[in-house]
């Protein structure tokens, strides 16, 4: 009875997963003249390679440092030291991640060799880190607000879960013209009604606010589900509880410290485990609203491994940040069962 | 705690606490309002509606005109169909096989059942995308035998967008923790009676399994019916194509500037407020069935 | 009707062993009735009969043939639940019938036989109910008449009245015993009421810990019970034991005492015993006296009285501090901390090794 179950998930799940784990050992395109060979770990390699070099003032034939005319320090130029320096040959090709002042007058570098991949990891751990507790608090919130007896409280559900039945690419669509620069309804209707002292911003063109529009409209697109979840687990904690919390006099957050909360810790694992692998999945908002852009602001790993192995027919590569993202995600939820085991 | 001893204050809690429901059911509702609203209107008064609140009414020069460039420009009757074929058939597929293979997870033992139930839940933590290329290879070299005879590569076709999509880890899981709860007597008692295996499926589990059913079969329709990356890239005849993939046909307009948002609005507006309509319709069963599958305590 | 034999049977989940080596005899048309405490495996005992759980080691047999590796529904047995296990989405009709209709019986011998188990069990009026609109003892009687219907050899119960109140629960074990002569079929029953035990069974056995402690008629096991488990099971208020020496011994009699118990003399028979070595005096309460305080084989003071309107429990303060427990078959009112003396027949008392807790003395009879 399970076979055709299993055998579909063999085929279509765990055999192109397998394959993807092959080929990222490979150098395979997807149409090449050449036949595919066998790389080793160069695929990750590439994607991993970090370096440091910390680099002193430039300096004038005094000795005294050289500013440029804003008074900042000025610098050698890093390319002296990735292109074809004998003396560095472990930061061979790499490029600047970012840099800091440390001490007096020098600066160090953190340079990587793939530097999009290594931004797409930043923003990917960045977007989970806020997604998943700003996500799982606020649908904790809502589900509490909902879970009250109160006439027509259900047309409030109801609309609360509305944005979780539209498909995310119309959300990513419809958000795009929302948060619009020039034309955008954020923008002008914030200004509007402030009678002009709002001023616009580039929300998905601006580096400072792109992920964050993004972050907002993730969560605004999925709280609705998880309230759900956590609403059906609200519901299972016996009214007793909370009547026996009531004749002890009991505040109402003590209530919620002593009598929901431990009463929603299975729905807990579960919601905070959903979002997780959720949000590490993030692509299609980047690929509809700012392909990874502006400036890399964006990047998310699994942007990266489809815009690699089908933009641009890098298979082997994409394949490589899919094994990676893998191992990642692969670790956090066995970290997290170790915590949600150990305090059992 | 919360006796009303004091009729104003009860009062007054009252009001804020639909104040309070009210704001957020607005910033839920607002974006879906405005395309609504939008697809009703031309260009030139959408952008201008956007500074005031006349965004959110059908107000000015309302007309389907949007719709009907919308139509000229995507064959949306296509492609609705594709869609509704492709999500109907996998959903149908899907509660069959996975309530089976859940089945068989939750009653019967056989050797390397748990192994074999840890490698389908760690298959929740692959995100598709990350699958999609490999997938892709795979599926340009498989073999069909069908009416037309035998052909190599699964490509532009309905299958490729169904099959791979059956079996998921999560719809067995939901199937396995339902059918782990529900009594174990009544499936030891029909055991007794002298019923196949097969029989206590159809007899006994299937016919307790309403909201699990349910469960499965709305989160398999959003996920077929917003598929979008996979179609995107093993279907390039329009044939076949998914209404997901007809919004590829706006994206032309970006590159070419003055964007045609109102069209795009409308379009959106099409593919999504059926959904939304019907949603809303049985939205009391929905959540009631989605929460009833969730976690116990 | 069928003779069942158990034979060393064993089972083991994963490496913890439940059923210790177990052996029982059925014999055709029997009234068997499983118990033991909570835990002690009378479920796990059942289901292996049943062929709900694999035989880790040993033989089932039914009528001569070796069930251990049949189907459920090859050995002829019927099943009632704890739970009852009514399918919920069927109406009584449709329950009832379950079995005939999975084994492609025509309809009309299928009502037939509904109609007939639904009047057995009186619930004529019914059968086009759904289970929600039925009380805890119409459900168990949906229950029963499913088993009825497939006329097995076997009836095996699981607890059927441990979810009814104490009044149903009374009702329901009588129409048990009714079909059981009315049946004549050979029925395994488990419970831990006591009760339900003496008044239902042809013959008890008794399972502790995953062995059989002992297994025979309900008034040998209550009149000679093997071993002080068996003796504090069965009976109700619980047997006192009191620790005790031997003082004396010969061809009829044991004579024990201790400081606060005058030397008294026991029937003996059977295993050996020394001189100046423990045994334990095993005392039922319905056997105890209450006399004046000089008249007392033991003497001390009522602590408790629960009056039950037959009959009277008292709980006696001995003088060592021990506590004792006396059934005063009359209304009786005593003052706590009354003195107060008991006496007794040492022919009714039973007489235990205290090194294996087995029986030692024998009644007469
Ligand atoms: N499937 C199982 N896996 C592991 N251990 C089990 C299983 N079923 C029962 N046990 C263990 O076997 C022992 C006997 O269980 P069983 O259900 O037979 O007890 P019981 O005598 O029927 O008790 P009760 O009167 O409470 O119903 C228990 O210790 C129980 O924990
Ligand atoms: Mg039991």
């Amino acid at each position: 009875m399970i076979s055709p179950g299993f055998g579909l998930i063999v085929f279509f799940i765990i055999l192109p997963f397998l394959s993807a784990i092959i080929l990222s050992f490979t150098n395979q395109r997807l149409i090449s003249p050449n036949p595919t060979e066998y790389v080793g770990l160069a695929n990750y390699k590439q994607l991993l390679s970090v370096g440091v070099l910390t680099l002193d003032p430039k300096r004038n034939s005094n000795g005294a440092v050289v500013r440029d005319k804003n008074g900042a320090l000025k610098y050698p130029r890093l390319r002296n030291f990735t292109r074809n320096n004998p003396q560095y040959p472990h930061i061979k090709g790499m490029r600047e991640l970012f840099s800091w002042n440390v001490g007096d007058n020098q600066r160090t570098y953190i340079l990587a060799r793939d530097v999009v991949f290594i931004k797409a990891v930043i923003n990917t751990l960045l977007f989970v880190l806020i997604v998943a507790p700003g996500q799982g608090g606020l649908a904790l919130c809502l589900a509490l607000l909902i879970n009250q007896k109160l006439r027509g409280i259900n047309i409030y559900r109801a609309i609360y879960f509305m944005p979780v039945v539209v498909s995310i690419v119309v959300v990513s669509l419809l958000w795009r013209f929302i948060y619009d620069y020039e034309s955008g309804l954020l923008n002008n209707l914030l200004s509007s009604l402030t009678f002009g002292a709002f001023e616009s911003v580039n929300w998905i063109g601006d580096t400072d606010f792109a992920l964050g529009s993004i972050i907002v409209m993730s969560i605004w697109q999925a709280v609705g589900f998880h309230m759900v979840i956590w609403l059906s687990g609200l519901q299972t904690i016996p009214p007793s509880l909370y009547e026996a919390a009531r004749i002890e006099g009991a505040s109402k957050w003590q209530t919620f410290r002593y009598v929901t909360w431990p009463g929603l810790r299975n729905t807990a694992v579960l919601v905070f485990v959903v979002i997780t692998m959720q949000a590490f999945a993030l692509f299609t908002q980047i690929d509809v609203m700012t392909n990874g852009g502006p400036l890399d602001s964006t990047q998310s790993i699994v942007f990266q491994a489809v815009e690699r192995g089908y933009g641009k027919q890098d298979i082997s590569g994409g394949s490589a940040i899919s094994v990676l993202l893998f191992v990642m995600v692969l670790c956090i939820s066995l970290l997290q069962r170790w915590l949600t085991q150990g305090r059992s | 705690m919360s006796m009303p001893n004091n009729p104003d204050n009860y009062g007054l809690r009252l009001v804020t606490r639909y104040v309070v429901l009210t704001v957020i059911a607005i910033i839920f509702a607002f974006p879906l309002v405005f395309m609504i609203m939008s697809s009703l209107k031309p260009d030139q008064q959408l952008l201008a509606d956007t500074s005031s609140l006349k965004a959110f009414l059908p107000v000015g020069d309302i007309s389907f005109q949007n719709y009907e460039n919308a139509f000229s420009r995507v064959p949306v009757g296509l492609f609705v169909f594709n869609s509704m074929l492709v999500t109907s058939v996998t959903v149908v597929l899907s509660l069959f096989v996975c309530s089976l293979s859940g089945f068989s997870f939750a009653y019967l033992k056989w050797r390397g059942r748990d192994l074999l139930f840890s490698i389908i839940l760690a298959t929740f933590i692959i995100p598709f995308e990350t699958i999609a290329i490999p997938m892709l290879l795979i599926t340009s070299k498989l073999p069909w035998i069908g009416l037309d005879g035998f052909s190599i590569g699964w490509l532009n076709t309905y299958r490729v967008q169904i099959v791979p999509f059956i079996a998921d880890g999560l719809t067995i899981f939901l199937f396995v923790q339902y059918f782990k709860d529900l009594p174990v007597e009544l499936i030891e008692a029909a055991r007794v009676e002298g019923t196949t295996w097969w029989q206590i499926y159809r007899l006994i589990v299937i016919p307790l399994s309403g909201p699990v059913l349910a469960t499965a079969a709305i989160l398999k329709f959003l996920v077929m019916y917003n598929q979008y990356l996979w179609p995107m890239i093993v279907v390039q005849q329009e044939e076949y194509r998914p209404v997901m993939v007809g919004l590829q046909y706006f994206f032309q307009t970006f590159t070419k500037g003055g964007i045609a948002w109102g069209e795009i609005m409308a379009y959106l507006s099409m593919i999504t407020v059926p959904v939304l309509a019907f949603y809303l319709y049985i939205q009391r069963a929905f959540i009631a069935s989605v929460a009833a599958t969730g976690v116990k305590g | 009707m069928a003779e069942i034999k158990l034979r060393d049977v064993h089972k083991s989940f994963g490496k913890v062993e439940v059923i210790k080596g177990v052996n029982i005899e059925i014999k055709d048309g029997e009234f068997v009735v499983i118990v033991g405490p909570s835990g002690c495996g009378k479920s796990t005992l059942l289901r292996m009969i049943a062929g709900l759980e694999d035989i880790t080691q040993g033989t089932l047999e039914i009528d001569g043939v070796c069930m251990n590796d049949r189907q459920p529904k090859d050995r002829g047995i019927a099943m009632v639940f704890q739970t009852y296990a009514i399918f919920p989405h069927m109406t009584v009709r449709e329950n009832v019938a379950f079995g005939l209709t999975i084994n492609k019986i025509d309809k009309a011998t299928r009502d037939l036989k509904v109609d007939e188990a639904a009047r057995i069990l009186q619930m004529e009026n019914l059968l086009d109910r759904r289970p929600s609109e039925l009380s805890g003892g119409q459900r168990q009687r949906v229950a029963i008449g499913r088993a009825i219907v497939r006329n097995p050899k076997v009836f095996l119960f699981d607890e059927p009245l441990s979810n009814l109140d104490a009044s149903l629960r009374m009702d329901m074990r009588m129409e048990i015993g009714k079909l059981h002569q009315s049946l004549n079929a050979s029925m395994i029953y488990v419970t831990h009421d006591q009760v339900e035990a003496m008044t239902l069974a042809d013959k008890i056995v008794v399972l502790n810990d995953g062995k059989v402690m002992q297994s025979g008629s309900p008034m040998e096991l209550y009149k000679e019970p093997a071993n002080m488990f068996v003796a504090s099971f069965l009976g109700a208020p619980s047997m006192n034991f009191i620790n005790v020496e031997v003082h004396d011994i010969n061809e009829e009699n044991v004579t024990v005492y201790n400081p606060t118990l005058s030397p008294i003399k026991v029937p003996h028979k059977g295993r050996d015993i020394s001189k100046k070595s423990q045994a334990i005096l095993g005392l039922r309460p319905q056997y105890l006296r209450l006399v004046e305080p000089s008249d007392g084989i033991l003497n001390g003071k009522v602590i408790l009285t629960e009056r039950l309107g037959a009959e009277t429990i008292v709980e006696i303060l001995l003088k060592d501090g021990k506590r004792v427990i006396a059934a005063i078959s009359e209304d009786q009112i005593l003052s706590n901390g009354k003195e107060i003396g008991l006496q007794f027949n040492p022919k009714q008392v039973h007489l235990f090794s205290s090194e294996d807790s087995k029986f030692l003395s024998e009644n007469r009879k």
